[in-house]
């Protein structure tokens, strides 16, 4: 029997029942007060033109009519989030993947190396983008620095790249600042996954004279399905959300390179006092990352293998 | 079905891959280490060491009066005290919500139960600049402006924390409460008496994760928070900061100050990370 | 244990917290300051609390203080509450009281950097006509268009600390190390220019060691105020984008030109290095364009620099700003004749005025303070007094924008193209012509030219 033959075939119990309730009543309370009432204010206001200081105006759907037929940047901001979203997730996955499949061989100093791969995830966003500023500077940077050593080494002119005044690379130096600090994370989670797979699959595989990477294609990758499904959610969840690490390291720019979605709720909101505005864009990119989950999610059936229990 | 070890396994010597992989993880490790060497090469350099070139890695002096000015300057003792009394609330009621909802998910059988985690789900994706201006209102209309509950508050409830511990909660065999029930215990003990204490790991885990959520937020406390009294020390790394110049030595300093408690943190708690999300994200998402 | 027992454990465990929660929400200090707690002074003590909001780095807020001090002395049954806030997030701060509705946590005295004409519109601050006519307060001293750009819908609503004056900086080591003459009131952009390329050091790897200029975004437009170009055609009700007229792209062509060759830092990398002063204190660039709030600390840090006047383009005009902070009152403050007779303090020749002049903060926005010894015999740098007084007497009223709107078309569509101009990324002439069909457009959908 299948987990979800189970799940649908247990019997509601009617002594559980007010106690359900009392369990979730904290942390009800709490979703209600915090999180679905000002969604629910904010849905309210997208349908106003709203500067704080004076009485809001209803408009009904002008405020998101607005964003796709007339608005100057919109298509900039959404088109950089796409591009962060395509960017990060897969090599953020294959990154941690790699590092997982590293970390769980026992190699001597493998929970050290663990430790040091996590360290930059709880770091504050604040101090992990200063720093970046700093490992991308042209002149006096990290990473120009390497650039310069080895080139005079070989004697070669090499040019590192100049990051925050080329837009291209702007959004790289962005890109390597996420994996930085968030890679840790979900290495954890794929060597979690890693090391919950039943060593007897790889010696049946092996028995049944599966190489390496055989064994990797058929039992490695069915068995981790669901740890990747859940990271594919969080890491998509999490593009779309960005919006610390440019802010902080790149202010968005050169031009609008780096610019997110969250960056322009921000900036209309609290810079300039479009209220309906923010809370149109914040609820098309609510749509938006609730599309994509409900299509992932949809999807999975397809792909993620679920471990059974017989 | 339970994993066996890696560790348990018998070990027979190094191969040539394994100090292919070694070399190239060790390398990636110096790579993600380096920032954090120049965070604190900087915090002691004087102000004219930090933008030399060629890099200077170790002062020729290091300037431990960076860190005195820092606290001095910015009063990072009671800035300290604020941050740590702030997140330790947040996590204490952070763990109590979230182990109660996640348990009745995983464990107690009610109507609504399915439309209620679904709920749940939804809300966790509800971008948070979403909720930001209402909250901020709401605060206000709470008379809580400017305390220690506006921060603490809205943390208090945390969806993730609870859908991580339902995961592991899922995970406990449903015999230990059948027993239990058999033998008289209710709802609230199973989960205080059984479920809790297996849980140990899962609840480390999102305490570590909330712990840091809160010591590192930064737009909220400059939003609700007024008095220097109750500044937290993302806010009090602001004030290096000033109208034009940024003393990146100074900066460094309190930053070092703002990462080191979470570093040492995660240095004590970081098994029960490891093992608490191998089973919240088996539990069938 | 019974499970009985156990519930009314939990239920006695959350009442407990509930408890804990709520006396976190009370403040731990002062009730003085809070508001709402705000019962008159028993009348012996005749004690009065004005609260002053300001920012400043660690050297400006030691100068609010000395103020404060000063006016204490002067005033012992006066307390002066200092309320500092850095900066970032100052002028946020003070949005989100006004916007909370609860004017009452707002200072009584507030510096005021931004948001002055919606504040004044919305009845956040008090009209002070009434108190300068009741106390015969001078508004004759002032340099000439700064009441006149103080005035919203005809009334006075804040006075303004000091003129925003920019001057040339100079590092004179550096200048001496390169052989350059030092800049002189009589220099053109041409000058300028040549003295920027002489004063950068590129080195054989393509490292930038040193560059002649660094001007920071908003700087820069100067040199479209000295081409008497601009931004729009009217900065109060705008009809069209004027960035691409012949004098506009005249000084965008001139600036793009230092940046290509890497004779001017972009804006990318002054931001990198935390600002135009930084860059100059750090010996990373040989000019910069400034106001005086930062001498204290080039002072500080032992600089061998001067000011000269900003150089001018052939046939154009010198041009200064007549900008700066003021002084407002809060429209709910609680004592409003403490508030205006310590705001009128500020703005007196004895006192503010003559103190924040005395420690080299600020060019004095009444005209007796800037020609008198506290400012013109300053005994500290930068030396080349008489180079304000030239740059003071060119002070107009000049802005790109004045209008609600403007701070996000500058925001969301001039300054993110002109800095892929900057970047090399995009072609002057072409990109500008963009940024005008862009900033046509969002005029007409907020509904400019207003009739």
């Amino acid at each position: 029997m299948n987990n979800h033959a189970r799940f649908t075939a247990f019997r509601w119990r009617s002594d559980q029942q007010w106690e359900g309730y009392v369990f979730l009543l904290p942390s009800l309370i709490g979703l209600f007060v915090f999180s679905l009432l000002p969604v629910l204010f904010s849905l309210g206001i997208s349908l106003h033109e709203w500067d704080l200081l004076t009485p809001p105006v209803f408009v009904g759907l002008k405020n998101f009519r607005n964003l796709f037929t007339q608005d100057l940047i919109f298509s900039e901001v959404a088109a950089n989030t796409v591009f962060f979203c395509v960017a990060i997730v897969p090599l953020q996955m294959a990154l941690s993947l790699l590092l997982a499949l590293a970390l769980t061989r026992r190699l001597p100093g493998a929970p050290l190396f663990r430790a040091i791969y996590y360290m930059p995830v709880v770091t504050t966003i604040v101090a992990a983008a200063m720093i970046f500023q700093w490992v991308f500077d042209r002149n006096y940077g990290l990473f120009s620095s390497v650039v310069w050593g080895v080139g005079s080494w070989l004697n070669a002119p090499l040019a590192p790249p100049d990051w925050f005044n080329n837009g291209f690379w702007a959004r790289w130096a962005v890109v390597i600042l996420t994996l930085w600090k968030n890679s840790g994370f979900t290495t954890v989670i794929f060597m979690a996954g890693l090391q919950a797979i039943p060593r007897v699959l790889y010696e049946a595989a092996a028995i049944d004279g599966a190489g390496r990477w055989q064994s990797f294609r058929h039992v490695t990758l069915p068995m981790l399905s669901p740890t990747i499904f859940f990271l594919a959610i969080i890491l998509i969840i999490g593009a779309f959300q960005l919006f610390g690490e440019s802010y902080v390291m790149t202010g968005g720019g050169p031009g609008y390179a780096t610019m997110t979605v969250v960056q322009y709720i921000y900036q209309s909101a609290f810079s300039y006092f479009r209220m309906g505005k923010g809370a149109a864009l914040s609820w098309v990119l609510f749509v938006a990352i609730f599309a994509l989950t409900l299509a992932q999610w949809q999807l999975q059936r397809k792909w993620v293998h679920y471990e059974s229990n017989t | 079905m339970r994993a066996i070890p890696d560790a348990a396994q018998p070990r027979r010597g190094y191969s040539l891959p394994d100090a292919i992989v070694f070399a190239l993880t060790a390398a990636g490790a110096v790579l993600m280490l380096l920032p954090f060497a120049w965070m604190v090469s900087t915090s002691l350099k004087s102000p004219a060491e930090v933008f030399a070139y060629p890099v200077i890695w170790i002062p020729r002096q290091p300037m431990w009066s960076n860190y005195a000015q820092a606290f001095g300057i910015a009063g990072f003792d009671r800035m300290f005290f604020n941050s740590v009394f702030i997140a330790t609330a947040s996590v204490t009621l952070n763990l109590l919500t979230s182990s109660l909802a996640g348990f009745a998910f995983a464990r107690l059988r009610f109507r609504g139960r399915d439309i209620l985690f679904a709920l749940y789900l939804a809300t966790l994706m509800i971008p948070g600049q979403v909720t930001l201006i209402p909250v901020f209102i709401l605060i206000r209309a709470l008379g809580w402006y400017d305390s220690y509950a506006a921060l603490i508050a809205p943390s208090a409830v945390s969806v993730f924390s609870a859908f991580l511990l339902r995961q592991f909660f899922r995970s406990i065999p449903p015999d230990l409460d059948e027993a239990a029930r058999i033998d008289g215990a209710g709802s609230l003990r199973i989960w205080w008496q059984i479920a809790l204490p297996l849980a140990r790991p899962a609840l480390a885990t999102v305490a570590v994760l909330s712990f840091l959520g809160s010591w590192n937020d930064f737009l909220w406390p400059l939003i609700v928070i007024h008095s220097r009294d109750l500044w937290t020390i993302p806010l009090g790394l602001s004030m290096f900061q000033g109208q034009y110049a940024v003393q990146w030595h100074l900066l460094m300093a309190g930053t070092t100050i703002a990462v080191l408690p979470v570093l040492l943190l995660y240095a004590v708690g970081q098994k029960w990370i490891v093992s608490a999300t191998a089973v919240a994200t088996r539990g069938n998402a | 244990m019974t499970h009985k027992s156990l519930w009314i454990r939990a239920l006695a465990a959350g009442l407990a917290l509930m408890v804990a929660a709520s006396a976190c929400s009370v403040r731990p200090v002062e009730p003085a300051a809070q508001p709402g707690s705000d019962q008159p002074a028993p009348a012996a003590a005749e004690k009065v609390v004005v609260r002053w909001s300001v920012w400043g780095s660690a050297e400006e807020l030691a100068s609010h203080q000395a103020v404060a001090d000063a006016y204490m002395a002067a005033h012992p049954n006066v307390t002066i509450n200092i309320e500092h806030t850095p900066w970032d997030g100052y002028h946020d701060r003070l949005k989100t009281l006004v916007a909370a509705g609860d004017p009452g946590a707002l200072a009584d005295v507030i510096f005021l950097g931004q948001d002055y004409n919606r504040y004044a519109e919305s009845g956040v601050l008090e009209p002070l006509d009434d108190w300068i006519a009741k106390t015969n307060y001078d508004l004759s001293d002032y340099w000439p268009t700064v009441i006149e750009r103080a005035r919203v819908n005809g009334k006075i609503y804040g006075l303004q600390r000091d003129l925003d004056l920019r001057l040339l900086y100079y590092n004179k080591a550096m200048f001496d190390k390169a052989g350059a003459a030092y800049p002189n009131e009589n220099w053109t952009w041409d000058d300028w220019a040549e003295a920027a390329r002489e004063l950068t050091i590129i080195e054989p790897n393509g490292r930038i060691a040193q560059q002649g200029i660094g001007m920071e975004t908003g700087k820069w437009s100067m040199l479209l105020a000295q081409t008497n170009g601009g931004y729009l055609d009217d900065p109060r009700n705008p009809s069209r984008c004027a960035l691409e007229d012949a004098n506009s792209l005249e000084a965008v062509t001139f600036f793009a030109g230092l940046i290509r060759d890497k004779a001017a830092m972009t804006p990318a990398d002054l931001k990198q290095i935390g600002g135009d002063a930084a860059a100059f204190q750090q010996g990373r660039v040989a000019m910069i364009v400034q106001n005086s709030s930062r001498a204290p600390t080039f002072n500080a840090a032992g600089m061998d620099y001067d000011v000269a006047p900003i150089p001018i383009p052939k046939g154009g005009a010198r041009v200064n700003n007549v900008g700066g902070a003021r002084f407002v009152m809060n429209s709910a403050a609680r004592n409003k004749e403490a508030a205006w007779a310590f705001l009128s303090w500020l703005q007196g020749r004895e006192g503010g005025q003559a103190i924040y002049t005395r420690r080299g903060d600020m060019f004095p926005i009444l005209r007796s303070v800037a020609n008198s010894d506290d400012f013109l015999k300053l005994p500290i740098k930068p030396d080349n007094r008489a180079a304000f007084v030239v740059e003071a007497s060119s002070v107009r009223l000049f802005t790109f924008g004045d209008f609600p709107e403007y701070d996000e078309m500058n925001d969301l569509i001039i300054e993110p193209n002109l800095q892929r101009i900057w970047g090399g990324e995009a072609e002057a002439e072409a990109t500008v012509r963009d940024i005008c069909q862009k900033v046509n457009e969002f005029l007409k959908q907020n509904g400019y030219p207003r009739p």
